[in-house]
């Protein structure tokens, strides 16, 4: 999937300048200080930080320490100094924003004279030319667990400074809540500033909330960056392959990014597809190496400072991914992972529930993963609408007794998020039942709990599949070498709802004939007409992802963008995973 | 040589001939554009209209008199000309102002060199003072002032002198001052409302502020007059959390703790908001909440949490009491049994920790069976399967694994005969084979179900084994699966023979 397969294809506009803009930004706080200062650095900032400015950067700008900043460490370290009778200057400087409740906690804390605050506006981080991070990992847990709304304005200021820099958008299209509110906040902003006419460089814009598709993300990810993102944790851009891939002592922190040319055409194959081609990869470079065979002086010369240290460059990555995948088979191709995947594909088809139910249950009780369980007890819960009562009280008791009993409260915030349900309608249908059957007989009553009973079990993700085909007929052979569409990040399995919502959506201009889709969706859905603009700027869609998106989702969506001639810039909060998505609702520490 | 100029034009106004010769003079002299330019001065310096017309006529009959025709400028002409005529276009629309400020209605008797000292804005600033606010816009107007230093500007003062005018009501000051402020750009509704708050016009300043479209105006002032519902709501509605926040913790200080509450019940989102706050500042209020809420619900977690955060186990205990109660009253009866079962697992792993001196308490029931049977109490493991009906399965899986990792084979061998595997017995071999002893891991291959035949076999990797296994039971993907294994030096003939039986179950 190299880049010159999409000749047709508009370029992508230059996300530099936003690390630009932010560096500037920060330099300009830090010289705000003259003299020597200690940069105290929290420490969920510190791999965005680096991508923006790093050591060296920092210390020409007379930063002399640095330290990284646990729970509450300021306020402690001003007050100490208090008592030690010390005398330094403090700052504080909030990103990307200072809120009403900061003050008043260090009001509270009686530091709220000692120390002067300053906001760093850094909203965006270009993770790649196509993937743009807000860095907002609390974003998922705070708007749709917590009802906490106060990303919502980070969110607008992100999409402001964009249409800031790259002009403004031609149409919106959003759905869910948090969209809305999104959009409307930076409506705001933008009648609040000075309007900026210019030729818009991308002029779609699709806000999509995370609460619209949980399935996917729920998904064992079996693209190659996603399969990596789950197995090793891809952070800010960067991995860090540990012995078992580096095959020596020490781990090595990798960038991965289109960069990387080993990695830009891989990171969207399915991974089956992938020790096939590094080991191509891996014949070529031997060839490239053995030109040197038979050179003369002259020639070798010419090939040691043009071509060496790129195949040298490349035979290092090309070691590391191989490495990598060498791994990632060893894990994956066990049988475990196999039965692991046929378990999700049932659930994703609606097709042996009981078998998969019992494959749960072994999987709880044997204590294989905490977090896997979790995982495909949502799944199960979301693809069947809710879980019979019987089945939701054992499976969650069992799942107490392997992992405690603090684990109710995640359970509780599963079912408040709609991840883990037990099926409601049935207790009220129960009642209805009941009165119903005290006036006719007892053979009508049997009908009649039939009928209740299929009435309650009606799934809003199987109804959703069959509308919009998100689940490709079983017994289809599907060549993962020649995808034939988005179904082939889940190995052919399953079309990513999200995904499916924005190309129809932009096939359609709107949500126009799929009224049915959305009211399953709870609705919520838009699209404004900003201005017409008629450039090439029309074939680069923005998508926002609120409460993170995963890398399955961005393949997807960069295999959509070169079917469609067009290409798909995500905007999202965070890069997500079933592991993060699943930690941020964990209730069991702190 | 203005001064001849002006003669010049004051002849020429007569028609006298004489003018041609004034012209002569100034030319030779070649001075002209600084005579125009000083006529024009002259003119602002001139009280006199009619005066101020003559001078500035100069600057034409100049003009024409150059082309030795008289004719009268248009203004494109007049711009064509060299002489730069920005000057003389600024100083007619200067001395129309001034004129207009001079006039007796208004009384303002500024010189020229003192209007363009003080500035416009200065003037303004005095034509608002003494409420000429009709005379201010058009001067506003006819001078291009940006809209929000000028016409905006007067009309925000009109109307916070309006506001004041006490003999007039609420609707019709608020109706005026609205139809005329509806198209003013950068109007800040909010300082008008201030000056009618201030004025002791509360109502007239919550009309007004319903103008006001940034909510983040409107907030400051109604919590000022005490209006806090409403700044609540406003807040709520501008969709900004800071807001809210403000807002929220505004009432905390102000209002008793019930009312608090209760303005809070009213709006769900300043309520998750505050409740968040207590989460991380303040755990206590946060009971008080639920409590008011009468949401058992959420008070049994609140306990739970509280309970493992606390070490000592008489308040863990405590809490989790505490819990159970809440959970009944929120008729969860799962929840409160869970918790009935762990504080009895509490209290066991208590006892056992003391008389041991293994660490238990705060693990989970399967992790404390775990430990037990890796220390070898399987008594009290057995003990804890029973009293928490532990499901067979799981039972089986736990003693399997701890007996595994002891590599106690012997004891494995006899617990797999007590009675029936509940998870069969592929279990028994894979585990075997984890643990590297093909020896034991062989002894049970025979008992595994047929389904699992093929997968026993090869986990011990007897290949023959598997072969005769998927042969018998005719399945074609066993029979793919175990050919897959085989290595075509050494399996030969098991691979033709798993070919044959292949084609013949295709077949089928």
């Amino acid at each position: 999937m190299a880049h010159t397969e999409w000749k047709d294809a508009p370029g992508l506009p230059d996300f530099s300048l936003l690390k630009r803009l932010a560096r500037d930004q920060l330099i300009f706080l830090l010289e705000q200080l003259p003299g020597k200062k200690d940069l105290f650095i929290d420490a969920d900032l510190m791999s965005p930080l680096d991508r923006i400015a790093n050591v060296t950067i920092l210390k020409q700008h007379e930063v002399d320490k640095l330290y990284k900043v646990e729970l509450k460490p300021i306020v402690n370290l001003v007050n100490a100094d208090k008592v030690a009778g010390r005398f330094r200057r403090y700052k504080i400087i909030f990103t990307p924003q200072k809120f009403y409740a900061c003050e008043t906690v260090l009001e509270e804390q009686g530091v709220y004279g000692d120390v002067t605050t300053d906001e760093w506006n850094f909203y965006i981080l270009p993770l790649d030319d196509d993937i743009l991070s807000l860095e907002l990992p609390e974003f998922f847990r705070d708007n749709f667990l917590e009802g906490d709304q106060r990303w919502v304005t980070t969110a607008g200021s992100a999409l402001r400074l964009l249409q800031s820099v790259y002009g403004s958008f031609s149409k919106v299209y959003g759905i869910g809540r948090c969209a809305k509110m999104v959009y409307e906040s930076w409506r705001e902003l933008m009648e609040d500033g000075e309007q900026r006419t210019r030729q818009p460089e991308f002029a779609k814009v699709f806000l999509v909330d995370r609460d619209v598709d949980f399935v996917t993300p729920l998904c064992s990810q079996v693209v190659y960056e996603g399969l990596v993102d789950d197995l090793f944790r891809i952070k800010c851009g960067s991995v860090e392959f540990g012995p078992d891939v580096t095959s020596s002592d020490k781990s090595i922190k990798v960038m991965l990014n289109s960069q990387d040319k080993v990695f830009s055409e891989i990171r969207n194959e399915h991974f089956s597809n992938v020790f096939g081609f590094l080991s191509q990869k891996a014949k070529n470079l031997q060839t490239a190496y053995d030109k040197r065979r038979g050179m003369d002086i002259q020639q070798m010369k010419a090939f040691v400072a043009d071509e060496l240290k790129g195949l040298k460059q490349e035979h290092r990555l090309l070691s590391l991914h191989i490495g990598a995948s060498e791994s990632m088979m060893k894990k994956k191709t066990k049988q475990d992972f196999q039965e692991l995947l046929k378990t999700e594909h049932s659930l994703l088809e609606g097709f042996e529930i009981r078998e998969c139910i019992t494959y749960i249950e072994e999987h709880i009780n044997r204590q294989v993963s905490m977090i896997d369980s979790l995982r495909l007890l949502c799944l199960l819960s979301i693809t069947e609408n809710g879980l019979l009562s019987k089945d939701y009280r054992s499976l969650k008791a069992q799942y107490l007794q392997s992992y405690g009993i603090e684990h109710l409260l995640t359970f509780a915030n599963l079912r408040q998020l709609g991840l883990l349900e037990e099926q409601q309608a049935g207790e009220t249908l129960t009642v209805m039942e009941s009165k119903v059957g005290k006036l006719v007989n007892d053979k009508t009553v049997g009908k009649l709990t039939d009928a209740f009973s299929s009435l309650a079990k009606k799934s809003n993700f199987r109804a959703l599949s069959k509308r919009l085909a998100l689940v490709p007929k079983s017994g289809e052979e599907y060549d993962l070498r020649v995808p034939r569409d988005m179904a082939y990040v889940f190995s052919g399995a399953y079309i990513p709802l999200s995904c499916k919502l924005i190309e129809q959506v932009l096939e359609r201009d709107g949500w126009t004939g799929m009224e049915e889709v959305t009211r399953m969706l709870n609705g919520q859905e838009f699209a404004v007409t900003e201005a017409r603009s008629k450039t090439d700027a029309q074939r680069i869609v923005l998508v926002m992802f609120l409460g993170g998106c995963t890398f399955s989702e961005i393949s997807a969506l960069r295999f959509l963008g070169k079917e469609r001639g067009c290409r798909f810039i995500v905007v999202t909060t965070a890069i997500t995973n079933s592991s993060r998505l699943l930690e941020a609702l964990l209730d069991n520490s702190a | 040589m203005a001064g001849i100029l002006y003669l010049m034009a004051f002849v020429l106004q007569k028609e006298s001939q004489k003018a041609d010769e004034y012209l002569r003079e100034i030319k030779e002299q070649s001075l002209l554009s600084e005579a125009v330019r000083q006529c024009v001065e002259a003119a602002g310096h001139e009280h006199e209209p009619e005066t101020q017309k003559t001078l500035l006529r100069r600057h034409f009959t100049y003009r024409r008199n150059d082309n030795t025709h008289w004719f009268t400028p248009s203004l494109s002409q007049l711009l064509s000309l060299n002489f730069p005529p920005e000057q003389f276009v600024s100083m007619c629309r200067d001395l129309r102002v001034l004129n207009a400020v001079r006039d007796y209605t208004v009384g303002i008797p500024l010189t020229h060199t003192q209007f363009k000292q003080m500035t416009v804005q200065v003037l303004i600033d005095r034509l608002v003072y003494r409420k000429l606010y009709p005379l201010a816009i058009e001067v506003c107007r006819y001078l291009k002032t940006p809209e929000y230093q000028g016409v905006s500007r007067v009309l925000k003062h009109w109307a916070c002198y309006k506001v004041q005018q006490k003999e007039e009501s609420d609707e019709v000051i608020a109706k005026a001052v609205s139809v005329k402020l509806a198209d003013a750009a950068g109007i800040s509704y909010s300082e008008i409302a201030t000056k009618a708050y201030e004025s002791g016009r509360t109502e007239l300043a919550i009309k007004l502020l319903e103008f006001e479209p940034r909510s983040g105006e409107q907030v400051p002032l109604l919590l000022k007059m005490k209006k806090s519902p409403l700044a609540l709501s406003k807040a709520i509605e501008s969709g900004d959390t800071d807001l809210v926040y403000t807002v929220v913790m505004y009432l905390k200080n102000e209002l008793n703790r019930g009312d608090f509450f209760m303005m809070l019940r009213n709006q769900p989102v300043a309520l998750s908001l505050y409740k968040q706050f207590c989460k991380h500042q303040e755990q206590d209020t946060l009971k008080d909440l639920f409590n008011q809420d009468d949401d058992h619900e959420e008070l049994g977690n609140f306990y739970v949490k509280a309970s493992y955060k606390d070490q000592r186990l008489e308040a863990r205990v405590a809490l989790l009491q505490s819990a159970v109660d809440e959970y009944y009253k929120a008729k969860n009866d799962f929840s409160a049994k869970t918790t009935e079962d762990e504080m009895r697992l509490l209290r066991f792993q208590r006892k056992l920790e003391e008389e041991k001196g293994e660490q238990l308490v705060g693990f989970s029931l399967h992790d404390t069976m775990t430990t037990l049977l890796s220390v070898g109490l399987h008594k009290h493991a057995e003990q804890l399967y029973k009293d928490f009906r532990v499901p067979d399965k799981r039972f089986w899986w736990l003693k399997l694994k701890a007996l595994a990792e002891k590599e106690d084979w012997e004891e494995l061998e006899k617990f797999g005969k007590t009675k029936k595997s509940p998870i069969g017995y592929l279990p028994f071999v894979e585990v075997c084979i984890k643990h590297h002893n093909k020896y034991e891991a062989k002894k049970y291959v025979s008992k595994v179900t047929p389904e699992q035949k093929v997968k026993a076999h090869l986990a011990v990797g007897d290949m023959e084994g598997a072969a005769e296994a998927a042969i018998e039971r005719r399945n074609e993907s066993e029979i793919s699966t175990v050919l897959s294994r085989c290595s075509a030096t050494t399996d030969h003939l098991l691979m033709e023979r798993l070919n044959r039986a292949k084609a013949t179950a295709v077949k089928k």
